[in-house]
């Protein structure tokens, strides 16, 4: 009986399992590096490691959901990040504008792969595997093979600078009282509308483990310079996205798509129009990743973003995203891609051979799938 | 009774409780064909799974004796072993795999270890077709490099390969042509003469007529009668499929008809595997103001292809003019039906009506989400109360309007779908089977609901199957037949038979009216 109740605890809130397991990740470094994992220059450094894939992981769970898949976006992260390189170190163009000219080329490859998607219908896999392939070599030969550097200050304080501690409590504050603000007014409406409430504890408890959260997220990054830029702009695209996928026609379609594109499109919805603003979305995430990894780094190179495609669709699913579309969270993507990236930092810190990392990273995956498969909340019906 | 090659007695099945067969006796002998003729829903597809094995023995009362002896079928293999074949109306070929490897399917002739004897399966598949007095056929070919014809005889040497002495053929007819149907009747009468015995089902009488020696009739799960064909006519086949009253089931309403609103002109649609076969043949038909139009007719006929040709829903090919209130609409896609005024409530709840993880409420206004956003955000309370003011008026039972919809009855996900198509505020209703699968409460409510409507002055067009449906609610009842319209009646005193008639009746005899 008992573990039934938990068992179900954990379906309502699949996200209360992804933070223990978190938990138990850091518990489990933290002990192994002798005190060296949470500490504020470590977990700083976590966060901005995860924020690419983070990035990534936001576009591809609509991705995802949608029903489809992208494999090329680690390639075009490359060429994204290669092109703002070669704007701003070879042709001279301003920091802003290169950025300007990136995001709308990474919406327009996005937006071509989604056409050849939906139009030209070949299956998004074949499209994804091609893509991945072209945009590699069109990286290659536009950098010539060879890194770009160095890259502008100002691209650089982007990708290495921090948000200065007492904006980053002002903005830990404001998210808190408009947290606050959300459960509340929710609470009114549903009241109002007669829906069932979730208890009074478990709302307060909620409000209390986000204020939790966000003191103790906002102290320690303020104990190593503050909120690193790319982590805050993660933070936006985290609220951007969570904001679409549920208060928005466009993401209640792009749930629809991916559950039923039949029921979807003889209820008159657009499915094509929908997964191709979908891709382009992506397209326009590699961009913001690919100018991210440029700015951190302070140089293109050619090789950047390999792999990145399956450290976001590992995020997407441990995250809980249903591998057969129609189900999902960002929130639940983004903590995947805490789990990878808290992985990969702590075994790093061990200095435990790549090797191992690979495979361990690798069972995790599986394992991560399974224990949702286990608890039942991907059963389709 | 030696005589009889094959013998079903008494056989009963339930279904939680519903007696879907209650007694039904079936017998053939060698070299005999029988014909099993019964109304969609009579049973015969029970009947086929309880004889063919896939409802095993013990899931079902009564005997099947073959040879004589107790059959105990606990799967098809034992039922196929005993030399039962049965040939499903869908062909189950694999297109790509060759004529042979068909044929010798999950049956293949093997060397030593598990090697196909490749020589050996393309000499017999040769000499199987010789059989069939098919020539120019390579059997190393892939499959689907041949035609529907083609493919069903595949299919009998299939079962010819697995030493079949008793051939269940279902519906065999319904993908061919006129000249390949006579082929297929052909080579039946010549394996009647070398002791194979037939069942075979159709709808098709005329053909039932030429091929089979005995005809059996079923109803709502019970034998009706057995007799020679020499004793029967289609009429009288006829009368005995239908001979059934219609309880009060409908709850009708007097609704005033008024001018034409709705117009299709020559809807005309290909098939998808055989372009040159048209599912529905330059079909015209008016609607006006607050009337009901029945469609009827058998499965298969075209009905489902011509009203989502309509909708700008079918797959493939199709040409359609239509007309809405004196103006030429052009529809290409759902998106511009439902702009445009129709609205459609497709046949396959579960494919193509619900997404079954969003929920309830998110279903019912999938269709008219645009409405309650601004600026593309959903305003989450008018959606909502227009969500459960739908919910209440339709009498839709779930706990939450943010359940997940598959968590309902299908009389329930009905409803919900059928309120998401009435939400656009249509003027010409499209319903597809709208009661399949639903319990009668909920037809009830659908019934009443499509009255309501009908005195508000929406034009519907209903599809239906079950005749009682069609006579009980329609005010003009179409017969489509082999994508042909075959019949427009006035629903004052038509029966089941003219219905049923018009719908068999062959193609030559041209469209029936009634008074």
């Amino acid at each position: 009986m008992q573990s039934q109740q938990i068992q179900q605890l954990f379906v309502r809130y699949k996200i209360l399992a992804l933070l223990i397991a978190v938990a138990i990740i850091w518990v489990f470094f933290h002990i192994k590096t002798d005190a060296a994992f949470v500490t504020p220059g470590n977990l700083s450094n976590l966060f901005r490691q995860m924020a690419i894939t983070g990035m990534l992981a936001c576009g591809m769970v609509f991705v995802i959901i949608a029903g489809e898949i992208d494999l090329s976006i680690g390639s075009q992260l490359g060429l994204l990040g290669g092109v703002v390189a070669i704007l701003t170190v070879n042709q001279g163009w301003g920091t802003w504008t290169a950025i300007g000219a990136v995001l709308v080329l990474g919406l327009l490859i996005g937006a071509v792969n989604g056409y050849i998607v939906t139009k030209m219908r070949v299956p998004s896999f074949i499209v994804g595997l091609g893509g991945m392939l072209a945009f590699r070599g069109i990286v290659l030969f536009i950098t010539g093979s060879s890194t770009i550097a160095p890259a502008p200050d100002n691209l650089i304080a982007i990708g290495q600078g921090f948000v200065p501690p007492d904006v980053s409590r002002w903005i830990g504050g404001l998210i808190f009282l408009a947290m606050v603000a959300l459960t509340a007014r929710r609470r009114v409406r549903r009241t109002k509308l007669g829906l069932q409430q979730a208890a009074v504890w478990i709302d307060v408890a909620k409000i209390v483990a986000i204020g939790a959260f966000i003191f103790g997220f906002v102290r320690m990054l303020n104990d190593a310079n503050g909120i690193p830029i790319p982590v805050m702009i993660l933070l936006g695209l985290l609220a951007v996205f969570t904001y679409v996928s549920t208060q928005t026609v466009f993401g209640r379609h792009i749930y629809a798509v991916g559950g039923n594109m039949e029921a979807t499109r003889l209820s008159g919805v657009n499915v094509a129009r929908v997964k191709l603003v979908v891709f382009a979305i992506m397209g326009l995430m590699c961009a913001f990743a690919g100018i991210i990894t440029v700015a951190r780094t302070g140089s293109g190179s050619p090789s950047a973003g390999t792999g990145g495609e399956l450290d976001a669709i590992s995020a997407c699913f441990i995250g809980g995203t249903s591998m057969r579309g129609g189900s999902g969270t960002v929130y639940g993507a983004l903590i995947g891609a805490l789990v990878m990236a808290s992985l990969d930092n702590g075994m790093q810190l061990m200095d435990v051979d790549n090797s191992w990392q690979m495979i361990i990273k690798g069972v995790i995956l599986v394992l991560a799938v399974w224990v949702d498969v286990l608890s039942g909340s991907n059963r389709n019906g | 009774m030696s005589e009889y090659l094959f013998e079903m007695r008494n056989i009963v099945k339930e279904f939680s409780g519903v007696r879907a067969l209650n007694g039904i006796d079936l017998a053939v002998r060698p070299g005999e064909c029988v014909g099993l003729c019964g109304e969609n829903g009579a049973g015969k597809s029970t009947l086929m799974k309880v004889l063919s094995g896939v409802y095993p023995y013990g899931t079902w009362e009564g005997e099947i004796l073959f040879d004589g002896k107790p059959l105990r079928a606990a799967s098809v293999r034992d039922s196929e072993a005993a030399g039962i074949v049965i040939i499903h109306q869908e062909l189950m070929l694999v297109p790509q795999l060759s004529v042979a490897e068909n044929i010798f399917l999950g049956n293949e002739i093997r060397k030593f270890g598990g090697v196909m004897d490749y020589d050996a399966m393309y000499a017999k598949a040769d000499a199987l077709l010789a059989r069939l007095k098919l020539k120019d056929v390579n059997v190393a070919a892939p499959v689907m490099n041949y035609g529907g014809g083609y493919q069903q005889l595949f299919e009998i040497a299939k079962a010819l390969a697995k030493n079949a002495r008793l051939l269940i053929l279902d519906e065999p007819s319904s993908s061919l042509t006129s000249s390949e149907t006579d082929t297929l009747l052909a080579i039946i009468e010549d394996l009647k003469h070398d002791g194979v015995a037939c069942v075979y089902i159709s709808h098709k009488l005329e053909e039932v007529a030429r091929v089979c020696d005995t005809v059996t009739v079923i109803r709502d799960g019970k034998h009706i009668v057995t007799k020679p064909m020499s004793e029967m006519t289609t009429h009288s086949i006829i009368t005995a499929m239908v001979g059934r009253d219609i309880e009060n089931l409908f709850p009708k309403v007097d609704h005033d008809i008024g001018e034409v609103i709705f117009e299709a002109r020559h809807v005309t649609c290909w098939d998808l595997a055989n372009p040159n076969r048209k599912r529905v043949d330059d079909i015209s038909f008016q609607l006006r103001r607050g009337e009901i139009l029945g469609i009827a007719g058998l499965v298969g006929a075209g009905r489902t292809e011509l009203v989502s040709a309509i909708f700008g829903a079918y797959p493939g090919r199709y040409e359609a003019e239509l007309v809405l209130e004196g103006k030429s609409i052009k529809i290409k896609s759902p998106e511009q039906a439902i702009k445009a005024g129709l609205s459609l409530v497709p046949e396959d709840r579960k494919r193509q009506g619900i997404v079954p993880l969003l929920g309830v409420g998110d279903n019912i206004t999938l269709a008219t989400l645009s409405h309650y956003a601004h600026a593309g955000q959903i305003d989450r309370q008018a959606e909502l109360q227009v969500v459960e003011a739908e919910i209440k008026r339709l009498r839709v039972k779930t706990a939450s309007p943010e359940l997940a919809i598959m968590g309902l009855s299908g009389g329930n996900q009905q409803k919900a779908v059928l309120t998401k198509m009435l939400l656009p505020g249509p003027k010409v209703l499209i319903l597809d089977e709208p009661t399949r699968g639903v319990d009668v409460g909920s037809k009830y409510d659908i019934y009443k609901l499509m009255f309501e409507l009908a005195a508000k002055g929406v034009a519907i067009i209903m599809v239906s199957s079950e005749m009682p449906e069609v006579l009980g609610v329609s005010d003009r009842v179409l017969v489509v037949g082999e994508g042909k319209l075959r019949g427009d009646f006035k629903n004052v005193g038509l029966t089941q038979e003219q219905v049923l008639a018009a719908a068999i009746s062959h193609a030559a005899e041209g469209p029936a009216h009634a008074a």
